[in-house]
């Protein structure tokens, strides 16, 4: 046993440490200065096993901070009317009783396991105990800290939130007895990854009653609440016996770990099969046009389904709420004031909107997936007088289909603004509907604009450029702050106005000297 | 015309891929590019292909003793496995081709000429190429690089995937096509190197050798290259 302990955690932590380095390694700067052999730099090592630890400490009681913070004590605080500690009980218990068989941490297959189980050969019972040892010893100290303070905090008598953590192990390891019960019965193994259309249904009837049954006053008493998680204890207890007899791990182990390493082969197949889809079976659509412009029109009318139509559906979409708008304004006059104000005040809201509704980075994704994923094999597509000429035809196409649904939102905003009441300085209404449409270009230029310059992905269609991702997070998380902006139409549209032409200008200029030695599949 | 290679080089990092590739290559030959593992016959291609930088040497075409610069139109570079754009159909992949190439392509033939060439049935052509077979993937994508005539036809591994039939018409194609024209041909399999091509190069230690075949039996010939390549002593 303490072979096999230690074994599978110092298997679990050589992935661990590997992959901490690996992902150093496709860091933007960073990677310059790592050498190529740095799975071999004790140094680095030691700086990866520590960052390893700290995973570890940190896995163990953030979740649990966050679980009683938000979904346990952060909910019950809501329940004003109710008395605090049997909300707090109440929701407690059905979740308890969700967490047992949704995270039973008895069968989760990763690849550690698979590496350890089926490449390395180790004992599957053995290595399946110890693990699960761990995880439920892990539960209980990473629950602890929490049910003491949390608990408290809502009057829970302290007795019983000594025992909170050994109770949610007791129901944990009673849920992994049954499970394994069961597929002695009937052969079943259990993947919690995979859960059946049935335990979701039932998970779902639980949280309802978790959540639900508060809000109309009903709730468990509190004596009952205490009876039952009281008695998961002694329930663990026993169940643990089952589970430490139990014989057949090494065939459930198999046949969860092989289902795993299928998925894992499939996944990158359906990304492929996925890109496929979004192609139009029609072969009645055809183009008189010739050469780029040929190919870009089959392009756009066989992509159909994520580009025109779903920046069409948008539209409708935004044009009903416009309307719904403007209804409301005439129905409820005295809605008006507050609503001319929020319009005046709110456009760096609409940035995040805009960034929500764009379909660039869709359209990047099916340019690479279907199409310049091939034809980058073929050196005649990589001439640059080509690679700039059909990027100004993709540039012009994603503005046109990104400028409908922003057309109809300026347009709306205006229209509402007018309904509201109006405003002094008709300016305003001219910027209004230019900045939306200038966000909309901007974003269009933008992806297009990344995508030409950091082309991310491999012959293997997998993203391989850090840079490119940490673009698209910072991108976000701009268009994210902004909501919390709050600036007036005429300031906040001349300086987004602005910022769109002096960006799209830099961003072509860039692609013109660059994209045709960064418009290649990455090594 | 002679396709020249000189005192090419390439690193990554540490690890010196290519040495000193210094060859030159006679038109209307064939030569089989046979190398281990991980010796980088794909690096030296796709140099060749200015897919990726160089770090040192150059290559350059002679015709009538005159040096000109190679260009994107003058290589055709068919890969292992075949990529097509899957949201066109064959026909329509074609005239893409055509279009754009107006210039290099001398005097183009009809369309479905150049499918009755490959053997590409007719109820096919008008498929989207996501539903052709791997077979028929590879007949397009060899389509597309001999029809500009490309001076240089660059061929990595391409016949390892294919049927038998397909692999015996390609074959028959790539001895069709060669006068006029340099074909390199890498390949892992000796006796298609042997069957194929006119000459071996071996890729060993970063450099290009050509192995003479004077007058050996192929038994001979093939110890030859296996006790060549083994030389280094990393087994």
């Amino acid at each position: 046993m303490n072979k096999i302990l230690r074994l599978s955690f110092s298997l679990k932590n050589t992935y661990r440490v590997n992959s901490i380095l690996y992902s150093l390694k496709q860091l933007p700067l960073i990677k310059r200065i790592l050498p190529d052999m740095l799975y071999g730099v004790t140094g680095l090592k030691i700086f990866a096993n520590i960052v390893s630890v700290f995973i570890e400490v940190f896995s163990v009681f953030a979740g649990k901070l966050l679980y009683f913070l938000t979904m346990v004590a952060g909910a019950a605080a809501l329940y004003e009317n109710a008395p605090k500690e049997r909300v707090f009980l109440h929701i407690l218990l059905f979740l308890t009783v969700i967490g047992s068989f949704m995270n039973t941490h008895i069968f989760n297959p990763t690849r550690d396991k698979y590496y350890a189980v089926i490449l390395m050969r180790m004992d599957a019972r053995g290595y399946t105990l110890v693990n699960y040892g761990y995880s439920v010893l892990k539960v209980i100290v990473g629950f602890l800290p929490f049910s003491l303070i949390f608990g408290s905090l809502n009057g829970v008598p302290l007795w019983f939130c000594f025992l909170i953590p050994f109770s949610v192990a007791g129901a944990k390891i009673t849920a992994a007895a049954y499970t394994l019960w069961d597929y002695e019965r009937r052969g079943n193994a259990y993947n919690e990854n995979k859960l059946s259309k049935f335990v979701w249904s039932i998970a779902g009837i639980l949280l309802a009653a978790a959540y639900g049954l508060p809000a109309a006053g009903l709730l468990l008493p509190d004596t009952a609440s205490l009876i039952i998680m009281t008695a998961f204890i002694p329930a663990g207890i026993i169940s643990a016996k089952k589970i430490i007899a139990f014989g057949s791990y090494s065939e459930i182990n198999r046949e969860l770990l092989s289902q795993m390493m299928t998925q894992i082969d499939t996944a990158k197949q359906a990304a492929k099969k996925s890109g496929e889809r979004s192609i139009s079976d029609d072969t009645a659509v055809t183009s008189g046009r010739k050469g780029f412009e040929y190919l870009n029109e089959l392009f756009i009318k066989r992509h159909q389904k994520i580009l025109w139509k779903a920046a069409k559906s948008v539209s409708y979409v935004c044009l009903f709420l416009v309307l719904g708008a403007l209804l409301a304004l005439y129905l409820a006059p005295q809605a008006r004031g507050e609503v001319n104000e929020l319009i005046l005040n709110w456009l760096p809201y609409f940035v995040f909107i805009m960034y929500a509704i764009n379909r660039g980075t869709g359209f990047t994704r099916a340019l690479f997936m279907n199409c310049d994923h091939s034809l980058l094999t073929y050196s005649f597509y990589k001439q640059p007088k080509f690679v700039l000429k059909l990027f100004k035809i993709r540039l012009r196409e994603i503005i046109k289909i990104n400028a409908v649904p922003a057309a109809v939102i300026g347009a709306g905003l205006s229209l509402i603004l007018f309904a509201s009441g109006g405003t002094s300085n008709p300016l305003n209404y001219a910027v209004l509907f230019v900045s939306i449409l200038s966000m909309s270009v901007f974003f269009s230029v933008h992806y297009l604009t990344i995508y030409y310059l950091l082309q991310p992905y491999n012959a293997g269609t997998e993203i391989k450029s850090a840079t490119y991702q940490l673009v698209l997070s910072v991108t976000y998380l701009v268009c994210f702050l902004m909501m919390q902006l709050k600036m007036p139409i005429l300031a906040f549209g001349i300086c987004c106005i602005a910022f769109c032409i002096l960006y799209s200008v830099i961003a072509c200029v860039l692609v013109y000297r660059f994209a045709p030695r960064t418009f290649r599949l990455r090594a | 015309m002679k396709f020249i290679i000189e005192h090419l080089s390439k690193r990554f990092e540490k690890k010196e891929v290519l040495k000193d590739i210094s060859f030159t290559f006679e038109e209307g030959r064939i030569y089989g590019l046979l190398g281990r593992n991980g010796a980088g016959k794909t690096t030296l291609f796709n140099c060749l292909n200015k897919d990726i930088k160089s770090d040192g040497g150059a290559f350059y075409f002679e015709e009538n003793g005159e040096r000109r610069g190679v260009n994107a139109e003058d290589i055709g570079y068919v890969l292992s496995t075949p990529t097509v754009p899957e949201f066109l159909t064959g026909r329509e992949f074609l005239k893409f081709f055509m279009d754009i190439n107006e210039k290099s392509v001398h005097n183009p033939r009809p369309i479905d000429e150049y499918f009755d060439y490959m053997s590409i049935e007719p109820e096919d052509r008008d498929k989207l190429l996501k539903d052709y077979s791997h077979g028929m993937k590879n007949k397009m994508q060899m389509l597309v690089n001999i029809i500009a005539q490309p001076k240089l036809l660059l061929l990595d591994e391409p016949l390892t995937s294919l049927d038998v039939v397909v692999a015996e018409e390609m074959k028959q194609l790539l001895r069709s096509l060669k006068a006029g024209r340099v074909t390199v041909f890498s390949t892992h399999i000796m006796d298609l190197a042997l069957d194929l091509c006119d000459e071996i190069v071996l890729l060993n230690h970063g450099v290009l050798e050509r192995v003479e075949k004077s007058n050996a039996d192929n038994a001979e010939f093939k110890e030859k290259i296996i006790a060549a390549l083994r030389e280094d002593g990393h087994e």
